[in-house]
C-alpha cells in the first residue's frame, strides 16, 4: 500500500477536527483532502483513484445523509460516517444507503483505521471489477452483428443445430462463428462464454426445450 | 144628642121595671115577677153576653125539666112553676134580643146620612197642585174635634171598604197646640186582585177656608116622579155625587155635593140651559168644550149613553180629571124619558197614570238610549222584545220574522255567523231547561252584513212561584276590544315565538330571584317546566335555592348563589359560566348572562336572563388547551434533547480533535524514526482542544449554576474585544461588516465573564443570522457607552425585525428553523442576575436592537 495508491477525503465543519483527521492519516502514511462543507467536496476535482469518504453528519450547508443521497446514484467512494451524536435512524438509513460504517465521535484510531481501509479495498474491487467489464465490453463490440446473435443462442443453451435453424444458416456455418466469437471474447470454454454474457447483461432469448421456440 | 137622651131614658125605665118585676116576685112569692129584671138585662146585653144569657137560661131550663121528669126531691111542683119561668125567660130574652137587631140596623144607615150631612158642611173643592205636593199623612191623626172623628172613622171605614174616593177637610191639631184646616184626599188604586193600595193626599188649606163661599143649595122643586131624578137619587146615594137632566138635556135635579163641586147652583145651570148653552159649558176645559159638546149632542140625539173622561173645573177654578157617565131613562115604548148621571173624580188616577206614563217613557228612553242591545225572550226563547238600538243594528225588528214566516229566534240564529250559531243555540237551549244565566260571546251580523263580536248576557226573571216570566238580556258590542285584544294576543303570540325560537335559554325572575318564566327551550333542556318546582319543594327550601339545587353543577353550585345573590341585591348585570344540568343528567356548559328590568321609577320589575350553551367551545377551547400544554411540554422535551445534542456536540467536537490528535501524537513518536517535529505539533493541538473543552464544560456550568461566585471587577472592553475574536471567523465568513464603538471611559464591572460573553456572543450570533437573512448592507452595529451608572451595550442589526419584542424572551420561543428557543431567555436571566436589563426594540425602517444594560455597582444577587 503505497501513498499514490489512494487518498481519503474528510468532509467536517469544525476546522480542529479536520486538522486532527489528516495528521492521524498522515501519521499512518495515507493521503487526506479535508473539505468545511458538502459543497466544497463536490465542487473540488477528485483525483482518479481508490478513495474513502469521511463524512460528518452535520454540516453547515446540507445533511450528510442528504448528500450521500445524491451522490449515492453516480460514481462515489464509500463513506464512513462520522457523528457528534449518532442516532439509530441515521445511522440505519447510512448503512442501507451503502455507508461502510457509522462512527461516533469521539472515535478511536482502530476503527477509523479499520474502516477507512475496508473504505479503500471496497473501492479497489468496485475499480476492479469497473475494469474487467469495460475489457468485456470492448471485446463484445468487437463481435460482428452475426456473431452476437450465434452468441445470444449459444450462451442460451441451444445446440449448434438449433442453433442454426433458428439462424437459417447451416450448422458448419454456425460452428464457424461460434469459433470466432470465442476467439474474440477470449472465452476458454462454453461455460466462461456464457458468464461473460451474464456480466454483459445478455438477456436468454431461447430455451434449449421446446424445439427452438421462442418463449 | 138625642140618642144619648134615649139611652138614658131606656135605663131609667130598664132599672125601674126591674125594681117592679122583683118587688112582685118577692110579693107573690112566685118566679114570674123576675122576668121584668130578665127582660132588662137582655135589653142592654149585646154580641156574646146574649149568647151567654140564653145559654144560661137554657142549661137552667133543661135542669128543671129532667128534675121534673124524674120527680127529684119531691118538689115538682116548685121545678114546674120555676120552668115555667124559664120558659118564659127565654120567650122574653128572645123577643127583646129580636127588637135589639135593628137598633143596629140604624147605626149603619147613620154612616151614609153622615156623609151626607159632612159633605155640606165641609165642602170639598179639591186641592191645588201645590196642595197635591204637601206631604201626606194619616187621615185621621190628630183630629180636632170629637164629633168629627167619628164621622171620619165612618167616612175611612165607607171608602175603604167600598173602594170608593176619600175625602175629607178637618181641622188637625199640631203638636204646638194650634188647630189647622186640612184637606185629606185618598183613592184607592185597583189592581187585578182588588184594592191593594191607598194613595193619601193632605194638604194644609189654612187661610183659604174663608174664601171657599158656603153652598147650602138646594135642589130647587126637584120633579120628584121623574125615573132619571129617582135613578138620579139611587146613583147619589152609591156615589155621593149625581144629576139628572130632562129628555132635552136640561138639567132637573143637581146634587148639592155637585153644585158645591163646581160652585154653580142647579138654578143658574137652569138658567144656561135655558139659554141654549150646554151644561157642560161650564164646567169643561175651555180646550175640551167644543169636543164634549158634540158629543153630548149626539147623545142627545140617538139616546146612545154619554161616557166621557174630561177635566171639570172646580169651585176652586183648578182643573180635576174626572170620568162623566150618562145614561138615558125610557119609557116603556123605549122612548128616551130623561138622563141621568154622574161623575167619578179621576185626577189622582190620572195623575198617577200620567207618572206612570211618564216613568214608562222614561224607562222606555233609557232603554232605547243605553248603548247596548237590550232583548227579552219568552220562557221558550222566543224573542218578545228588541230595543231600538238592536233594531237598526240588525236591521230587523222582532216582528219581521212572521212577515217571512220564519221562527223569531231563527231569525235571531240566522244573524249570528255560522261558526257561533250552533253553540250559541245549544248554550241557550240548555239556559232555557235549567234555567241559569245565559252568558256568550258571538259574532252577530249587522245590516250591513258585517260581523261583530258581541258579549251576551240574559237572565231569567221569575214569578213569585219562581215559573220564568221573561227572559232578559243584554247585548254588549265588544268587537273593537276583541279586535284590540286580538292584535294584543298576536303581538305577545310573536314576541312569545321570537324568545321561544331564539336559540338560547331565556328566563325571568321576579326582583328576589324566583323564576317566573322560562323559554320552551329552556323547559326542554331542564326537562321541567316551572309548575314542577313549586313554591318550596318537599324539604321546605324556598324554590330559588331549590331550582339552583337542582339545575347547577354542585362545583359550581357556591360560586352562583353567590354571584347571583350578590347582582340581586346590587342590581348589576350578571354573567358567569357554569355548568348546568340537562334533562338527561348531564352537565353542560353555559354562559349565564342576566340584567334587571327596571320600571319608570328605576325600581326593578324583573330580572331577564339567558343562557347560552357554550359546552362545545368551552370543550375546545379545553382541549386546545390540552393541545398547547402538549404541545409545550414535547416542544421542552424536544428542546432538552436538542439542547443536550448541543452541548454533546460542543464537547465531542474538541474531545474527538483531541482523541485524533493523541493518535496520531502517537503515531508520530512510535515510529521508526520517531517523527518528534510533528508529535510536538499534534501535542501543542492537543493542548489547545482540550482547553476549549474544558471552556465549553464550564460555560454549560456556569449556564446552569447560575453562580454569583465567579464574579469579579473586570474590564468590559476587554470582553468586546474577546467575543469580537470569538466572532471574528462568523463574521467574515458571511461577509458582515462589524460596526464597534465601546466608551473609553467604561469603569471596571463586577461581573461573571464567561456568562456575558456567552450573553455577548449569542445576541452578535443571532445579529449575524439576523443580517444573513438580509438581502441589503451587511452591517452589524456594536455600540457600548456609559448611562449614568450602568453600562449599556447595543447590539443594532438590518435583520428583518421580530414581531413581538417581548415574546422572544420567553423560554422555548423561537423565530429560527433550528433554535431551541433558549437562548434569548438565558440571556436575560444572566443579565438579570448581574441586576442588569435586556429588552428589544425594533428599528426604523429595519431590524432590531438588543439592548442590555449592566450596573457599575454590581448588586450582588
Amino acid at each position: 500500500m503505497t501513498a499514490n495508491e489512494h487518498i481519503v477525503f474528510i468532509v467536517d465543519d469544525d476546522a480542529r477536527l479536520r486538522e486532527a483527521l489528516i495528521e492521524l492519516l498522515a501519521s499512518h502514511g495515507m493521503n487526506a483532502a479535508a473539505f468545511g462543507s458538502a459543497g466544497e467536496y463536490v465542487r473540488a476535482d477528485k483525483p482518479n483513484m481508490p478513495a474513502c469518504l469521511i463524512l460528518d453528519v452535520e454540516l453547515p450547508d446540507i445533511n450528510g445523509l442528504d448528500l450521500q443521497r445524491q451522490i449515492v446514484e453516480g460514481d462515489h467512494p464509500p463513506i464512513v460516517f462520522v457523528t457528534g451524536h449518532g442516532d439509530i435512524p441515521s445511522s440505519v438509513r447510512a448503512i442501507k444507503h451503502g455507508a461502510v460504517d457509522f462512527l461516533t465521535k469521539p472515535f478511536n484510531d482502530a476503527e477509523l483505521m479499520a474502516a477507512i481501509h475496508a473504505a479503500l479495498d471496497q473501492d479497489r474491487e468496485r475499480r476492479a471489477e469497473l475494469a474487467e467489464l469495460n475489457e468485456l465490453r470492448q471485446r463484445y463490440l468487437r463481435l460482428t452483428p452475426r456473431e452476437r446473435e450465434v452468441l445470444a443462442l449459444v450462451v442460451s443453451g441451444l445446440l449448434n443445430k438449433q442453433a442454426a435453424a433458428e439462424l437459417g444458416i447451416s450448422e458448419v456455418t454456425l460452428q464457424i462463428h461460434r469459433r470466432n466469437t470465442m476467439q474474440k471474447m477470449e472465452a476458454a470454454s462454453l461455460a466462461d462464454l456464457v458468464r461473460m454474457a451474464e456480466r454483459l447483461e445478455i438477456p436468454i432469448t431461447h430455451s434449449r426445450r421446446a424445439g427452438g421456440e421462442r418463449t | 144628642m138625642w140618642t144619648q137622651t134615649l139611652f138614658q131614658y131606656r135605663l131609667a125605665l130598664a132599672i125601674g121595671a126591674s125594681a117592679a118585676g122583683v118587688a112582685v116576685s118577692w110579693m107573690t112569692a112566685t118566679p114570674i115577677g123576675l122576668v121584668a129584671p130578665v127582660a132588662a138585662i137582655f135589653l142592654f146585653a149585646r154580641g156574646g153576653a146574649v149568647a151567654v144569657l140564653f145559654s144560661v137560661l137554657a142549661i137552667a131550663l133543661a135542669g128543671l125539666v129532667i128534675a121534673t121528669s124524674f120527680n127529684l126531691g119531691g118538689f115538682r111542683d116548685l121545678t114546674l112553676t120555676w120552668a115555667g119561668f124559664f120558659v118564659v125567660a127565654l120567650c122574653i130574652g128572645a123577643i127583646v134580643a129580636v127588637s135589639a137587631t135593628p137598633g143596629a140596623d140604624d147605626h149603619q144607615t147613620a154612616i151614609r146620612p153622615t156623609a151626607q150631612k159632612v159633605a155640606p158642611s165641609y165642602p170639598v173643592t179639591g186641592p191645588t197642585p201645590e196642595e197635591k205636593a204637601a206631604p201626606r199623612q194619616s187621615p185621621i191623626v190628630s183630629i180636632n174635634a170629637q164629633d168629627d172623628e167619628i164621622t171620619a172613622e165612618l167616612m175611612l171605614a165607607a171608602s175603604f171598604w167600598g173602594g170608593s174616593p176619600f175625602h175629607l177637610r178637618y181641622w188637625r191639631n199640631e203638636p204646638n197646640g194650634n188647630c189647622r184646616w186640612t184637606e185629606v184626599r185618598t183613592e184607592a188604586f185597583h189592581e187585578q186582585n182588588g184594592i191593594r193600595q191607598w194613595a193619601s193626599v193632605s194638604a194644609d188649606l189654612h187661610g183659604q177656608r174663608s174664601e171657599v163661599p158656603l153652598p147650602a143649595k138646594t135642589a130647587s122643586s126637584p120633579p120628584v116622579d121623574d125615573d132619571a131624578v129617582i135613578a138620579a137619587k139611587f146613583v147619589e146615594q152609591l156615589l155621593g155625587n149625581a144629576w139628572a137632566f130632562d129628555r132635552s138635556g136640561r138639567p132637573t135635579y143637581l146634587t148639592p155635593f155637585a153644585q158645591a163641586f163646581v160652585s154653580v147652583t142647579l138654578d143658574e145651570f137652569q138658567a144656561a140651559a135655558d139659554e141654549g148653552l150646554s151644561f157642560f159649558r161650564r164646567t169643561s176645559h175651555p180646550d175640551e168644550y167644543d169636543h164634549i159638546d158634540a158629543a153630548w149632542r149626539h147623545s142627545l140625539r140617538t139616546g146612545d149613553p154619554f161616557y166621557i173622561e174630561r177635566r171639570i173645573r172646580r169651585a176652586s177654578g183648578i182643573f180635576d180629571w174626572n170620568r162623566t157617565a150618562i145614561v138615558p131613562t125610557r119609557d116603556g115604548h123605549g122612548r128616551v124619558t130623561g138622563w141621568y148621571g154622574a161623575s167619578m173624580d179621576l185626577d189622582a188616577y190620572r195623575v198617577a197614570e200620567l207618572a206612570l206614563r211618564e216613568r214608562e217613557r222614561e224607562l222606555s228612553q233609557l232603554v232605547d238610549m243605553v248603548p247596548s242591545h237590550l232583548w227579552r225572550l219568552t220562557p221558550d226563547g222566543e224573542p218578545v222584545f228588541y230595543s231600538k238600538r238592536m233594531v237598526e243594528y240588525l236591521g230587523q225588528d222582532v216582528a219581521d220574522a212572521d212577515e217571512r214566516c220564519i221562527g223569531r229566534l231563527e231569525a235571531l240564529i240566522e244573524a249570528i255567523h255560522p261558526d257561533d250559531a250552533a253553540k250559541f243555540r245549544s248554550v241557550l237551549d240548555r239556559c232555557l231547561l235549567t234555567g241559569k244565566a245565559f252568558s256568550m260571546q258571538y259574532r252577530l251580523r249587522r245590516a250591513d252584513g258585517i260581523y261583530r263580536w258581541m258579549s251576551s248576557r240574559a237572565e231569567p226573571m221569575r214569578d213569585q212561584d219562581g215559573r220564568i216570566v221573561h227572559w232578559y238580556g243584554l247585548c254588549h258590542d265588544i268587537d273593537d276590544q276583541m279586535q284590540a285584544e286580538a292584535a294584543i294576543r298576536q303581538r305577545e303570540r310573536s314576541l312569545r315565538q321570537l324568545v321561544e325560537t331564539l336559540p338560547a335559554l331565556i328566563y325571568c325572575a321576579t326582583p328576589g330571584g324566583e323564576p317566573i318564566y322560562r323559554s320552551q327551550t329552556l323547559q326542554d333542556f331542564l326537562g321541567l317546566g316551572l309548575e314542577e318546582t313549586d313554591e318550596t319543594d318537599e324539604t321546605g327550601r324556598p324554590r330559588l335555592a331549590g331550582t339552583l339545587d337542582a339545575i347547577i353543577h354542585p362545583d359550581d353550585l357556591l360560586t352562583v348563589k353567590e354571584r347571583y345573590g350578590q347582582s340581586l341585591s346590587t342590581g348589576e348585570p350578571y354573567a358567569l359560566r357554569h355548568r348546568l344540568r340537562r334533562f338527561d343528567g348531564e352537565y353542560r356548559w353555559v354562559e349565564t348572562r342576566a340584567a334587571a328590568m327596571r320600571d319608570p321609577d328605576g325600581v326593578i320589575a324583573q330580572w331577564n336572563g339567558v343562557c347560552l350553551e357554550i359546552e362545545d367551545q368551552v370543550r375546545a377551547e379545553e382541549e386546545l388547551r390540552q393541545v398547547h400544554d402538549r404541545l409545550a411540554r414535547a416542544s421542552q422535551a424536544a428542546s432538552l434533547a436538542e439542547l443536550s445534542a448541543s452541548i454533546a456536540h460542543e464537547v465531542n467536537q474538541p474531545l474527538a480533535a483531541i482523541v485524533a490528535n493523541s493518535h496520531a501524537c502517537h503515531r508520530w513518536l512510535s515510529a521508526e524514526p520517531a517523527n518528534v517535529e510533528r508529535a510536538k505539533i499534534t501535542a501543542e493541538r492537543i493542548i489547545r482542544d482540550a482547553n476549549s473543552a474544558a471552556d465549553v464544560v464550564s460555560r454549560i456550568r456556569a449556564l446552569f449554576k447560575r453562580s454569583t461566585e465567579s464574579r469579579s471587577a473586570t474590564s468590559y472592553s476587554d470582553i468586546i474585544a474577546e467575543a469580537r475574536q470569538v466572532m471574528a471567523d462568523e463574521f467574515v465568513r458571511h461577509s458582515i461588516h462589524l460596526d464597534i464603538e465601546v466608551a473609553n471611559d467604561l469603569p471596571l464591572v463586577k461581573l461573571d465573564r464567561v456568562q456575558i460573553q456567552q450573553v455577548l456572543i449569542n445576541l452578535i450570533r443571532n445579529g449575524i443570522e439576523a443580517t444573513d437573512s438580509n438581502s441589503g448592507e451587511k452591517v452589524l452595529r456594536i455600540r457600548v457607552l456609559r448611562d449614568e451608572d450602568v453600562i449599556r451595550t447595543e447590539i443594532c442589526d438590518r435583520g428583518r425585525g421580530i414581531a413581538c419584542p417581548e415574546r422572544i424572551f420567553e423560554p422555548f420561543y423561537t423565530t429560527k428553523d433550528r433554535g431551541m428557543g433558549m437562548g434569548l431567555a438565558i440571556c436575560r436571566s444572566i443579565v438579570e442576575s448581574h441586576g442588569g436589563r435586556l429588552w428589544a426594540q425594533s428599528n426604523e425602517p429595519i431590524g432590531t436592537t438588543f439592548s442590555f444594560t449592566l450596573p457599575i455597582e454590581a448588586k450582588a444577587v
